[in-house]
């Protein structure tokens, strides 16, 4: 097969109602600004770990919204914190904040 | 003479609580300090530094040096109260020597002295010392009454705004400033019935003695040593929990500073005496654009630190600084306040997986071959002008570059250590390192001040020189490398980066290379006074809202100068005051490759 640099997702279903949403909820309470983002993708166009891996933040921080923490502290901890998707974010984000935070509260998951 | 009375007894409690719980606090930081630093004591324990650091005593902790500097009317309000009650317990103490010889006398004898000898017309008075006491005296109380001018209107002193104490530090604080006055009265009633004093005491004893009836002196004479003997107590007990716990720390931490500790990005027993040295005068306060700018009063160095001290440190107090430094350039006692800012953010993090980062085995994604290194670090490949402008420049002079990151690299490890993970910073720093070391460079230069500091101060790398752009171009000018143009009509401005400025200690270099394109403007916070964008990677609690505020400050102090163009030398920077500014902002890089000849 080709290889054309990108893949596609498994398709699966996340049922909301079955998850557990109570570390969503607090993040999402800690923070609001969050809930702004437009879901563009150019923290993740930029970003330096994805850049080097299969890191993709955007990706990381809606499945933790939606109550997917498998895998999601170790994901997260490939950031280096170098902060250019704050830079970029057209919402204005705190995204560092919202790195820092998903590990805090997903540390013992 | 027996040199006992019951009213003693408050401040004999007090003495003792504080010298035992003083000796212990001592103790227990020492004995903890890791092998390597008590190393480090051992070696400079017998040498000059030893004296350097009793020096560096008498200046600090007794004449408040640095305080002058800040405003001499405040350094004149701490000056008197430490060295002025210094010098009373001094000459005191050299007053009972001369009228008793070296014959031992308990503490309390030194101290209440003119109550157990009242000196009139006994053989020997020597009315020099009333006088030199009553001088001090008065020094000492000098220093109170500005104290007490300074809580109604510090602006007056110099403060803009003053620290918000606690409960300990109150009741301290009303107990030293009762001591003295308690004192002047106590040493009068005295004076009023037994005669002696100079002009202040005996001047108001002679007074109270015309003018209140003896009996009602007599009876107001056992109280008023009671209440000086209990001020002295209670200040005593609060001390060594208190902020006036620096008066002991700041002793021992001059003397194990002269033996080179430090702190590091890992907290350790040394951080106690730095912790426990500040005085919570609150100067850190005025400087900080938190406050100044966004108005929050809660998570500057002297909260910080009190925090800290009394284990009630939140994490969102500890991740808002911007650690500019701005704060750490005026402290008086020369705490290392961002080192221990990012160590207690590191105690509040994971310890990271060891498999953590092994994606970077192995990478390699650097262009070109030179003895000269190029690294843009991920900020400068945000601003692709600067990193167009670097191209012109090497392709200027000549030079044969290896760029460590054109297409993307690996972060400097700073961020990481900022936030407070400093072990995960080192798996970038051992990435780098081995990427540098793997391409033989001599000259490692880079556009990012972030990087630049933490490539001089955790890299280690032997053998390659590493550079900042503004030093790097100016070399290249004076070499005659670089030539560029001069135009009167040009006018800049520039703004110091942090990391740069206070970080690195760079101030001069892109000074010299903007003053050979053009007019240099001067803002009015510059060089080690030179405000922050407000974007820098240390904080992570601001919003974008109250980063865009602090630029704007900036941006207007940098608009006002009147010049055409702003410059800086950070890319970080660069983006931050675009956001806030009018005119147009540059990189140091750019402006020099627009002008080459």
């Amino acid at each position: 097969m080709i290889n054309f640099g990108f893949s596609i997702n498994k398709p699966r279903t996340i049922d909301i109602d079955r998850n557990n949403l109570r570390k969503s909820n607090e993040i999402m309470h800690e923070m609001p600004e969050l809930q702004t983002c437009i879901g563009c993708g150019t923290c993740t166009a930029t970003c330096t770990a994805g850049n080097l891996t299969e890191f993709n933040f955007r990706k990381v921080h809606t499945l933790v919204r939606r109550g997917e923490y498998q895998g999601a502290y170790e994901e997260m901890n490939k950031c280096m914190l170098c902060g250019k998707c704050r830079l970029l974010c057209p919402r204005g984000i705190n995204t560092r904040g919202v790195v820092m935070l998903i590990k805090r509260k997903l540390g013992d998951f | 003479m027996t040199f006992f009375a019951k009213f003693c007894i408050p401040f004999i409690v007090g003495a003792v609580v504080m010298f035992a719980i003083v000796l212990i606090k001592y103790f227990s930081w020492l004995r903890n300090l890791p092998k390597s630093d008590l190393k480090l004591i051992a070696k400079g324990i017998f040498t000059p530094r030893t004296l350097a650091a009793v020096w560096e005593i008498v200046c600090e902790s007794l004449l408040h040096r640095r305080i002058f500097r800040v405003n001499p009317r405040l350094g004149y309000m701490h000056m008197s109260l430490a060295f002025g009650w210094f010098l009373l317990i001094a000459v005191g103490w050299i007053e009972t020597v001369a009228y008793l010889g070296f014959e031992w006398v308990p503490l309390q004898g030194h101290v209440f002295f003119k109550y157990f000898v009242p000196l009139n017309g006994i053989e020997g008075h020597k009315p020099v010392f009333d006088f030199v006491m009553d001088l001090l005296l008065l020094f000492v109380l000098s220093g109170v009454g500005l104290a007490w001018y300074k809580r109604m209107r510090s602006r007056a002193l110099g403060m803009k705004r003053t620290t918000k104490h606690i409960l300990f530090d109150r009741i301290a604080l009303s107990a030293l400033w009762c001591i003295f006055p308690l004192r002047l009265m106590a040493e009068s009633i005295t004076a009023a019935i037994y005669g002696g004093g100079s002009f202040l005491t005996g001047g108001i004893g002679t007074l109270m003695a015309k003018t209140i009836n003896a009996d009602i002196l007599t009876l107001l004479y056992e109280p008023a040593w009671w209440l000086y003997s209990l001020a002295l107590g209670t200040f005593f007990i609060s001390m060594p929990f208190s902020r006036y716990m620096h008066i002991f720390t700041e002793i021992p931490l001059i003397f194990l500073r002269h033996y080179r500790l430090k702190p590091t990005a890992k907290e350790k027993s040394y951080d106690n005496f730095e912790v426990e040295a500040c005085s919570r005068c609150g100067i850190c306060i005025d400087p900080c654009q938190l406050q100044l700018q966004l108005g929050i009063n809660d998570v500057q160095s002297v909260y910080f630190l009190r925090d800290r001290r009394y284990n009630m440190l939140q994490q969102k107090i500890a991740n808002n600084c911007l650690m500019c430094g701005r704060c750490e350039q005026v402290c008086p006692v020369g705490i290392n306040l961002n080192t221990l800012r990012l160590n207690s953010r590191s105690s509040m993090r994971n310890i990271p997986n060891e498999g953590r980062y092994n994606y970077l085995r192995g990478m390699d994604r650097s262009q070109g071959e030179g003895k000269v290194g190029y690294f843009a670090g991920c900020m400068t490949l945000l601003t692709p002008n600067t990193l167009s402008a670097m191209q012109k420049i090497f392709s200027a002079a000549r030079e044969k570059v290896w760029w460590a990151d054109k297409d993307g690299g690996v972060c400097c490890g700073r961020p990481l250590k900022l936030t407070g993970e400093p072990d995960s910073a080192q798996k970038m720093i051992d990435y780098n390192k081995a990427l540098f070391a793997k391409h033989n460079i001599t000259t490692l230069v880079t556009s990012c001040p972030i990087c630049l500091r933490v490539f001089r101060e955790e890299y280690d790398l032997h053998g390659i020189e590493v550079l900042h752009h503004s030093e790097y171009i100016l070399r290249l000018m004076q070499q005659g490398r670089l030539s560029v143009n001069y135009s009167t009509d040009a006018t800049f401005t520039y703004h110091d980066p942090c990391e740069l400025g206070r970080g690195s200690n760079i101030y001069d270099q892109p000074r010299a290379v903007i003053e050979a394109i053009g007019q240099l403007m001067e803002p009015a916070h510059n060089r080690k006074n030179a405000l922050c964008c407000g974007s820098s990677v240390a904080n992570t609690a601001i919003n974008d809202r109250q980063q865009l505020t602090i630029a704007q400050g900036v941006a207007e102090e940098l608009d006002a100068t009147g010049a055409n163009t702003v410059v800086t030398a950070c890319p970080l920077c660069k983006k931050a005051i675009t956001r806030g500014a009018t005119k147009q902002v540059k990189d140091l890089s750019e402006i020099v490759a627009e002008n080459l000849k």
